[in-house]
């Protein structure tokens, strides 16, 4: 079927006969014409120096992607976006399906390292000088896949139908209804209703899956063509400044003396980099496995420490350490504001230094906003939100604040328990943390203060005078006076200078 | 050639531009070691997706999946979920009575400690449990921790002897012989720790405190005089070495005479008065 005059197309040219694949590939090649077509750009020169263990990081980013969409199909061929049925559907992928726990951990940990590799990726566009002229175009499309991928990495969090995904869901809904005027409407649209019902879980499944992706595929071709006809930034030299008059000339220059072929040469590290991703993406999920599902996505199980997933953290953390009067306003202006001077980046700063060796300012650019987004990330793991739900029931009261205590005073200690104190209020060391931990509470109050904040509340705890019965609260102020350790004596009123009059009755 | 050479960053490239200038390998021959890598390295990953069917570490442990809280099954983990927050980690040395007690299984019957848990214990800090009386547990969980807890903490049978009746219903109020014979009783019997008006002796605090005996039922007390609070030192119903127990009318008495010392409304604790001499002067 096949001339052996088709077969001068085939990639490089073949050398001897060509065996029976090689002839189909010809075949296919005589009509289709891609080695006219593809194997020239693909066979460009690149600047010499560019071919550096430091300019892998996109095309990793994009194998993590490809890997992402390969996954993911896969996944879907089982998961149902139902609101009723997502979290059995993954339980069922978790635990019953075979490999279908490692196709979610290869998808949890593809998603992982494609967020990591975009940072590393941008943080070294931006320290290369990358985006300055003539490739603005490509540092604005990067942009935007950033965004679409945190924005599958949002919906992929959903997708993930836990108590996790819902309440980070609920942040999300929050964030959306504060938007003025207009809050209730783009509320209803996210959710498909008012609150998180059945639709919502159909509307993110249609983002993650259709949607979002799409926009990636036509940005991800877009910024790659971009690469290939602007050129891929060479090495920077401290000295070697950009001009918008002089650039192209020695770029073309440059590649002309000191190039080689992006295919077969300029690629070869791109290929081991990705090798190596490749390997420690799969040994990440078959050594730690998927992520959750954690608990049933039920809003009536309280007992819930819902935290998003790694890359939210620091915003998270931010808003949730907001002032009030700062949060709306905060929430809604600073990420696009923030996000269009990144897009913008290179018409404010399109010339000039690239190398990261004579631009000061982009060191403290990077180090600050790593050291802050690190900073809330750690807060937003460590701090602890919200009451621990269970303690009261679930944390015993330390043995030694049982010993040696008088019957009222137990019966103090029963009432810290019973009346959930334990939820917000540490002692030994458990219990929640909303509060200030009660082991030596009585070093810092007296026994009238005690009581009048047991009764009265105060900033953020709540007034309990109507909630316990004045024997109550006389049993409870007489176990809390007992906290203090015992080289430290109770605090004494400063007006009397003593413990208080019942106090001292006692 | 020679600028080539020196502009090279490493060795390496230098090595292969040298290469290339000598013998100018034919780019195909790479292009097609290329595909060869990727081709390996996709057979690679399918074979290490293929071995994740066997145990590997990321593997989810089904035993670790989460769970609902109306589907928990373990004993312990009710237990120590929504008990041992009163009634101490190792059913002892907890705020409440200790349920660690071999006597206190032999006194009090299934169904009595199947009620407490389900309701509660109206005028102590003992909460309703069951979710029809607004708790946490299902009827099944209930059960589970009855006769679970049961098992574990019941130990060897006692020899068979005249145990006291865990619940007398609740005694006449005001019962004026009960409560003398009961001062005679706590004078004979309890005074040696308690002090002999039951304010304090070598036991610390008042047993005749208002506010504590607001806040515990008679059946509390009588809890607390049959099964004593053998974790902190208080002997059971049957009292020291040597010490014949307390019958069950004994106990009903003592517990009439603590009684007898309610008040009707314990006021608001304290809190000082302090002296304005300035506003005292004032007709």
């Amino acid at each position: 079927m096949a001339s052996n005059d088709d077969d001068t197309h085939v990639p490089g040219g073949a050398t001897g006969t060509p065996g029976r694949l090689g002839r189909l590939g010809a075949w296919l090649d005589a009509r289709l014409r891609f080695s006219e077509q593809i194997w020239p750009e693909l066979a460009h020169h690149v600047p010499r120096s560019s071919a550096s263990f430091w300019y892998v990081f996109g095309s990793a980013t994009l194998l993590c992607f490809v890997l992402q969409l390969v996954t993911g199909i896969c996944l879907s061929l089982v998961y149902s976006p139902s609101a009723a049925e997502a979290w059995a559907s993954l339980e069922w992928l978790t635990y019953r399906e075979p490999t279908g726990w490692f196709l979610r951990a290869l998808h949890y940990w593809g998603s992982n390292f494609m967020v990591a590799l975009m940072t590393i990726h941008v943080v070294q566009v931006f320290f290369f000088g990358a985006y300055k002229y003539p490739r603005e175009l490509t540092w604005v499309v990067g942009c935007f896949l950033f965004l679409l991928t945190l924005a599958m990495a949002f919906t992929g969090q959903v997708m993930r139908f836990d108590q996790d995904a819902y309440w980070g869901l609920g942040i999300g809904a929050a964030i959306a209804g504060r938007f003025p005027f207009v809050g209730a409407i783009v509320v209803d649209l996210m959710l498909g209703g008012p609150i998180i019902a059945a639709e919502t879980l159909s509307r993110f499944f249609t983002l993650h899956v259709f949607v979002v992706p799409a926009l990636l595929l036509a940005l991800v071709a877009l910024h790659l063509w971009l690469v290939l006809k602007v050129g891929i930034n060479e090495w920077p030299m401290p000295g070697r400044l950009v001009t918008r008059e002089r650039y192209l000339e020695e770029y073309h220059q440059l590649v002309a003396e000191d190039g080689e072929p992006f295919v077969p040469d300029g690629v070869q590290k791109d290929l081991v980099f990705s090798g190596l991703v490749m390997v420690a993406l799969v040994t990440c999920a078959a050594v730690l496995g998927p992520s959750g599902p954690n608990g049933e996505p039920d809003p009536t199980l309280i007992n819930t420490l819902p935290r998003p997933d790694f890359w939210f953290l620091p915003l998270f953390a931010a808003f949730a350490l907001l002032p009030a009067y700062m949060e709306t306003a905060l929430m809604l202006a600073a990420p696009p504001v923030l996000f269009l001077l990144a897009v913008a980046l290179p018409f404010y700063s399109g010339t000039g230094e690239k190398s990261w060796k004579v631009r000061p300012g982009a060191w403290i650019l990077v180090v600050t906003v790593f050291v802050t987004l690190g900073t809330l990330a750690w807060l937003g793991i460590r701090s602890p939100w919200s009451p621990q739900m269970d303690a009261w029931s679930a944390t015993p009261t330390p043995v030694e604040m049982v010993r040696g205590r008088t019957p009222l005073q137990l019966q103090g200690a029963l009432i810290v328990q019973s009346r959930q104190c334990r939820n917000c209020h540490a002692l030994g060391g458990a219990g929640g943390q909303r509060g200030p931990a009660l082991d030596d509470v009585a070093t810092r109050l007296t026994r009238d203060q005690l009581i009048r904040q047991v009764i009265q509340g105060d900033g953020d705890m709540p007034a309990y005078g109507k909630n316990l019965l004045p024997a109550e609260v006389d049993a409870l102020v007489a176990f809390l006076v007992t906290l203090h350790p015992a080289n430290e004596p109770p605090a004494r009123d400063a007006a009397t200078l003593g413990p208080g009059v019942a106090g001292a009755a006692r | 050639m020679k600028t080539e050479l020196l502009r090279a960053r490493s060795g390496r490239q230098r090595r292969r531009a040298a290469t290339r200038g000598a013998s100018g390998t034919p780019a195909g021959q790479r292009a097609r070691q290329w595909i060869a890598g990727i081709a390996g390295q996709v057979v690679a990953f399918a074979a290490l997706a293929l071995a994740a069917c066997t145990g590997l570490p990321g593997q989810p442990d089904p035993a670790a999946r989460p769970i609902r809280p109306a589907d928990v099954k373990d004993v312990n983990v009710l237990y120590a979920g929504n008990c041992a927050g009163c009634h101490g980690a190792e059913g002892k040395l907890g705020a409440a009575r200790p349920l660690a007690d071999g006597l206190y299984w032999h006194v009090v019957r299934d169904a009595d400690v199947r009620d407490v848990v389900t309701r509660g214990i109206e005028g102590t800090e003992m909460p309703a449990f069951a979710m029809s009386e607004g708790g946490a547990l299902t009827d099944t969980q209930i059960d589970l921790l009855v006769t679970g807890l049961r098992a574990r903490w019941q130990g060897t049978p006692l020899a068979n002897r005249g145990l006291p009746a865990w619940s007398v219903g609740s005694a006449p109020a005001g019962d004026l012989g009960a409560t003398q014979r009961g001062a005679a009783v706590f004078a004979a019997r309890c005074a040696l720790c308690h002090g002999a008006t039951g304010e304090g002796g070598l036991a610390p605090g008042s047993l005749v405190d208002p506010s504590y005996l607001a806040l515990v039922s008679d059946q509390a007390l009588r809890s607390a005089v049959i099964f004593g609070r053998t974790d902190l030192g208080m002997p059971d119903y049957r009292g020291g070495r040597g010490e014949t127990p307390l019958t069950n009318g004994e106990i009903s008495d003592v517990v009439a005479w603590l009684g007898s010392h309610r008040v009707a409304s314990p006021r608001w604790p304290a809190t000082p008065q302090r002296a304005n001499p300035a506003r005292e002067e004032k007709p």
